[in-house]
């Protein structure tokens, strides 16, 4: 039953294969793409021997955006950069209050708290466009448009929610005898939370941090409606890339890559905090 | 310190769990509280050590109402039943902490946390974290933890429960010294009857959403109050047998296997009443057939429990008893055999009701020794 | 097959690969005659249960035989060797009641149904759960979802009873008593059965032999009382009997016709070498230190013993446990009646020769024992 045959083994491992190919063969041509010119990309039948050329990041580095209709500013560094601060800047204040809510709905039973934790959840349902006109009505009004904190404010629509839920989650799962006991051992309650309650949810701060930091990278809607040229983050950047001589395949491509590295480094490092287990062996069962 | 409960209740969500509890602790004494799962023991703990509050009523330590005295200010030292060891902390820590509350040089803390470790066998694995002890040195880590700053009340939840029989016994032998050492006023939680009776300067029998009994363990043991609490201690059970008692020839008697058997005189105003019969397997010993109060039984099975060997015989009118005697002493053969009851210690209770027949001429609080 | 129902010769379990996996049961032989109730006993992962799931087939046997009622049986299905079982688990089809699982295996059979109806009340009458057969599955306690798992196991007709830790979740106050029905069931129907159980007192109580494993080794396959009379080593010895053994490493001296065991903290029990069988007397001089073990209820208070102070005496109705601090160590005895005394006391504790299981040191192995004298 342990034993798996030899034929087994090897179906096993073409259809992992197989998985794996489907999901990351677009990044893989993508990758490929950003390497290209326009010309080799849109021939046909494509292929995969080309003349690599740095041309495409050369482009987005230096902002200025070579096409066949003349030469285009782009500053898609700067949009890089407000990426950078949004997302980061979203998710820390999203801890900062995500966290301290989490642990009260996760650990005090108050009147109403399933109520409004269900309804901080359900700004995730309503649909961004229904609720972008009013803000941006009042945030002209209070001179907040257009500014990193109005953005990252609204941004807390995105990422709150998400922290609240899943670390709400973790503190749930860290037996309250636990606490009980640090706080029987004579420590008062929030040198509790700090010492036995934070380092026990860390591994699902660490997956909300992250996944709360990826969807504020790949907003946009916000961003176009309320932010202007200098402010903007790459996704909505990303749209000078179709110009009035088409769209450049070639900078979209290595517009992508370089969109992708920050997450991709966040979440290589946060996978040390994501393993799990750290619980193991405090309660018996 | 001592500790008075008065008229506690407590319900979670519609669900009643203690219903007007009041107890009274003396400094320095081992109460347990025993009594089947969700009975409310643990509650109980939870609400002196402050961690839940009651819905109503009072809890005073040393004369001291602990409304509003949050669990870190009560001193008080808990094991958990789980352990609840801080995993993320090697075990010196967690020894530690009671410590580190309050602000002790580090060199006292070192000095204590070796001095408990050593105590409890634990010293050479200090630098483990939960994961790595074993389910023994995670209970003693648990022990060490609740003991380390010598609280004068301890609170132990069932702290043995979930480590193997053998370091169960081990640990039920050990326990009364450690606690002696330590002074404290002590609240011991379990479902052995066999920890408490051994442990216990007094048990609480916990039902009902209250303590059903209260006494010392031979007052439970000789002397239960009601038919459940009887079946609680005790292993194996107490034979229950549906008597009605009628006057004999020299005082009321029940009849056992077609036989007469003669009951205390004392019970004379149960007859008439159905009863039912409460022996000791201890109490029921073979005999030759002939012998006084003897009466015939078929043998069904003979099955050794530790040091004893129990046999599951029947009555002539097929009700089954359960005899009881140290191992290696000589048995019945295979078949039939008489057995006469010891009745000195024999207990009769009300059918119906289930609650205990006091003889007339019963000592009433001291019992025997 | 000279009569064994069940045999196993040189089994071997490997999880992963074999020679080279986690070797879970190592080279078990052993027999159970018809009509025979064995426990294999242990604690978790010893071994026990593995073998128990490659006698019943839902674990592939890695290397060894398995004969049952005489068929080599290890590579059959689990449906085809005639076996019936009852999980740990309960396992009981959570979608029909109480007595259509116990009457599950009757049904499809297609036995009539007063005869199913006859077999189900037996069954369910002998371990009291009569009362609860129109009930689901959910709505049971744990030892009651147990014990319909139990009847739904023995009310089958198979050549082989494999019982997983049949009596776990009971509530206390039954336990003795299923015990004895169950025995008494068993026996009376000459049903072979094997129980694999972590409580020796279980196995105990039911057992006509019991096989006690340890990291995949049968260390012993015996009678209750062989092991509580003659162990095989130290670990059946200190794993079998509650409370556990008493061991003391002592030095044997041997002079004027006398034999004087040396305990460790100087104590000495000095005894007539007559008061020794002759073999055991020269092994223990042979060996000069040895391991010795005396069981709790062996050891008794006499004047003539070596001094030993109380530390704790705790009486639990029916016998009293008494420890005391004893050759740099703790004994403990056991007494049936209730005994006088107080912590700090001091007593004076006996060891009859004929009580004394003597281990050799570094292989822990049995030397001799005590009763061989009779």
């Amino acid at each position: 039953m342990d034993q798996t045959s030899t034929l087994e083994k090897v179906l096993r491992r073409v259809a992992i294969s197989l998985v794996i190919l489907f999901f990351m063969f677009p990044i893989f041509w993508i990758v490929l793409m950003s390497f290209q010119t326009n010309e080799t990309i849109l021939r046909v039948p494509p292929s995969v021997i080309f003349e690599p050329t740095l041309s495409n990041y050369v482009a987005l580095v230096t902002g200025k955006l070579e096409t066949q209709a003349g030469t285009l500013e782009i500053n898609f560094m700067s949009n890089l950069w407000n990426s950078l601060f949004l997302s980061a800047g979203s998710v820390a204040v999203g801890l900062i209050l995500g966290i301290p809510a989490a642990y009260a709905f996760g650990r005090i039973k108050f009147r109403g708290s399933e109520d409004i934790a269900f309804t901080l959840l359900s700004f995730r349902f309503a649909p961004p466009l229904l609720v972008l006109l009013p803000l941006t009505i009042y945030f002209q009004k209070i001179g907040l448009a257009d500014t990193y904190f109005g953005l990252i404010w609204v941004y807390q629509l995105i990422v709150l929610p998400l922290i609240l839920w899943i670390v709400r989650g973790y503190f749930e799962d860290i037996p309250a005898d636990i606490e009980y006991a640090y706080r029987i051992a004579g420590h008062s309650w929030f040198s509790t939370f700090r010492t036995v309650a934070l380092p026990l949810a860390m591994p699902g701060i660490a997956a909300a941090g992250l996944l709360a930091f990826i969807f504020a990278w790949n907003n946009f809607i916000f961003a176009l409606v309320l932010a202007s040229a200098d402010k903007q983050p790459v996704t909505v950047g990303a749209l000078a890339f179709v110009t009035a001589s088409g769209i450049q395949y070639g900078q979209v491509a290595a517009g992508i890559v370089l969109s992708i590295l920050p997450t991709l480094a966040l979440a290589l490092y946060a996978q040390r905090y994501l393993v799990e287990g750290l619980s193991l062996g405090a309660v018996k069962g | 310190m001592s500790i008075q409960l008065s008229n506690i209740r407590k319900s979670f969500a519609n669900d009643l769990v203690l219903d007007g509890v009041s107890l009274d602790i003396p400094t320095g004494e081992t109460l347990v509280l025993f009594g089947p799962s969700g009975a409310g023991k643990t509650v109980l703990l939870r609400l002196i050590a402050g961690v839940v509050d009651p819905d109503e009523g009072r809890i005073i330590v040393n004369g001291v109402d602990m409304d509003g005295v949050v669990p870190e200010d009560r001193g008080i030292g808990m094991a958990f039943q789980n352990f609840a060891l801080f995993p993320h902390m090697d075990a010196h820590a967690n020894i530690a902490s009671p410590l580190t509350a309050r602000r002790e040089t580090r060199s006292g803390i070192e000095t204590r946390v070796r001095e408990v470790a050593k105590l409890l066998k634990i010293d050479h694995v200090l630098g483990h974290t939960p994961a790595e002890l074993s389910n023994g040195q995670k209970q003693r880590t648990a022990l060490g933890r609740a003991l380390a700053a010598e609280p004068s009340i301890l609170l132990l939840d069932d702290p043995l429960r979930n480590v193997d029989a053998k370091l169960r016994f081990e640990m039920r032998l050990e326990l009364p010294r450690l606690l002696k050492a330590q002074n404290a006023t002590v609240i011991f939680v379990t479902q052995d009857y066999k920890e408490a009776m051994a442990l216990g300067d007094r048990i609480a029998v916990m039902g009902d959403h209250g303590i059903v009994q209260i006494g010392t363990p031979e007052e439970i043991y000789l002397c239960p109050s009601s038919t459940r609490i009887a079946r609680l201690f005790g292993d194996p059970t107490i034979n229950l047998l549906d008597v009605v008692p009628e006057i004999g020839v020299q005082g009321p008697v029940v009849q056992l296997s077609a036989t007469d058997v003669a009951i205390s005189g004392s019970y004379a105003g149960a007859v008439g009443k159905a009863c039912s019969l409460g022996i000791r397997p201890e109490a029921i010993r073979f005999v030759a057939p002939g012998a006084p109060g003897a009466f015939p039984v078929e043998i069904e099975a003979e099955t050794p429990l530790n040091e004893k060997t129990v046999t599951l015989a029947a009555t002539r009118n097929h009700r089954e008893i359960l005899v009881s005697r140290p191992a290696g002493t000589p048995g019945p053969d295979h078949g039939k055999a008489h057995v006469a009851i010891d009745m000195g210690n024999a207990l009769l209770f009300d059918r119906a009701t289930g609650a205990r027949i006091i003889a007339a001429d019963a000592p009433t609080d001291e019992m025997a020794t | 097959m000279n009569g064994a129902v069940l045999r196993l010769e040189n089994v071997d379990k490997f999880y992963g690969a074999v020679g080279q996996g986690v070797h879970a049961v190592r080279n078990v032989s052993m027999d159970v005659g018809q009509g025979d109730i064995i426990a294999l006993l242990g604690s978790s992962g010893c071994g026990k249960t593995s073998t128990l799931r490659m006698i019943a087939g839902f674990e592939e046997t890695s290397r060894g035989k398995i004969h049952l009622s005489g068929r080599e049986v290890q590579t059959l299905p689990p449906v085809r060797r005639h076996v019936a079982m009852a999980f740990e688990g309960y396992s009981l089809y959570p979608t029909v009641n109480v007595r259509d699982n116990i009457a599950f295996a009757l049904k499809a059979q297609r036995l009539p149904r007063a005869e199913v109806d006859a077999k189900v009340t037996e069954v369910t009458k002998m371990l009291e759960i009569d009362d609860i057969l129109e009930r689901m599955p959910n709505s049971l306690s744990g030892g009651q979802q147990q014990r319909a798992s139990l009847a739904r196991a023995l009310i089958r007709d198979a050549d082989l009873y494999l019982l997983d830790e049949p009596m776990g979740q009971l509530e206390p106050q039954l336990r003795t008593l299923l015990r004895g029905r169950l025995k008494h069931f068993i026996k009376e129907r000459g049903m072979t059965a094997i129980l694999v159980t972590h409580d020796q007192t279980e196995a105990n109580a039911l057992a006509d032999e019991i096989a006690v494993m340890e990291d995949g080794v049968l260390q012993q396959f015996a009678s209750p009382a062989e092991l509580k009379e003659r162990p095989a080593n130290l670990f059946t010895g200190t794993f079998v009997g509650e409370p556990p053994m008493n061991v003391f490493p002592v030095s044997v001296e041997s002079k004027a016709e006398r034999l004087v065991l040396r305990f460790e903290g100087g104590q000495c029990l000095n005894y007539p070498e007559s008061a020794f069988a002759a073999e055991v007397r020269a092994a223990l001089i042979a060996n000069g230190r040895v391991v010795i073990g005396v069981r709790p209820y062996a050891v008794r208070r006499s004047e003539a013993g070596a001094p030993a102070n109380v530390l704790t005496n705790q009486w639990l109705g029916d016998q009293s446990h008494i420890s005391a601090s004893f050759a740099n160590s703790t004994i403990v005895l056991v007494e049936h009646d209730r005994a006088r005394v107080a912590i700090g006391d001091r007593i004076m504790i006996e060891l009859s020769p004929t009580d004394l299981h003597v281990f050799d040191p570094e292989s822990g192995m049995a030397i001799s024992h005590g009763r061989e004298l009779t």
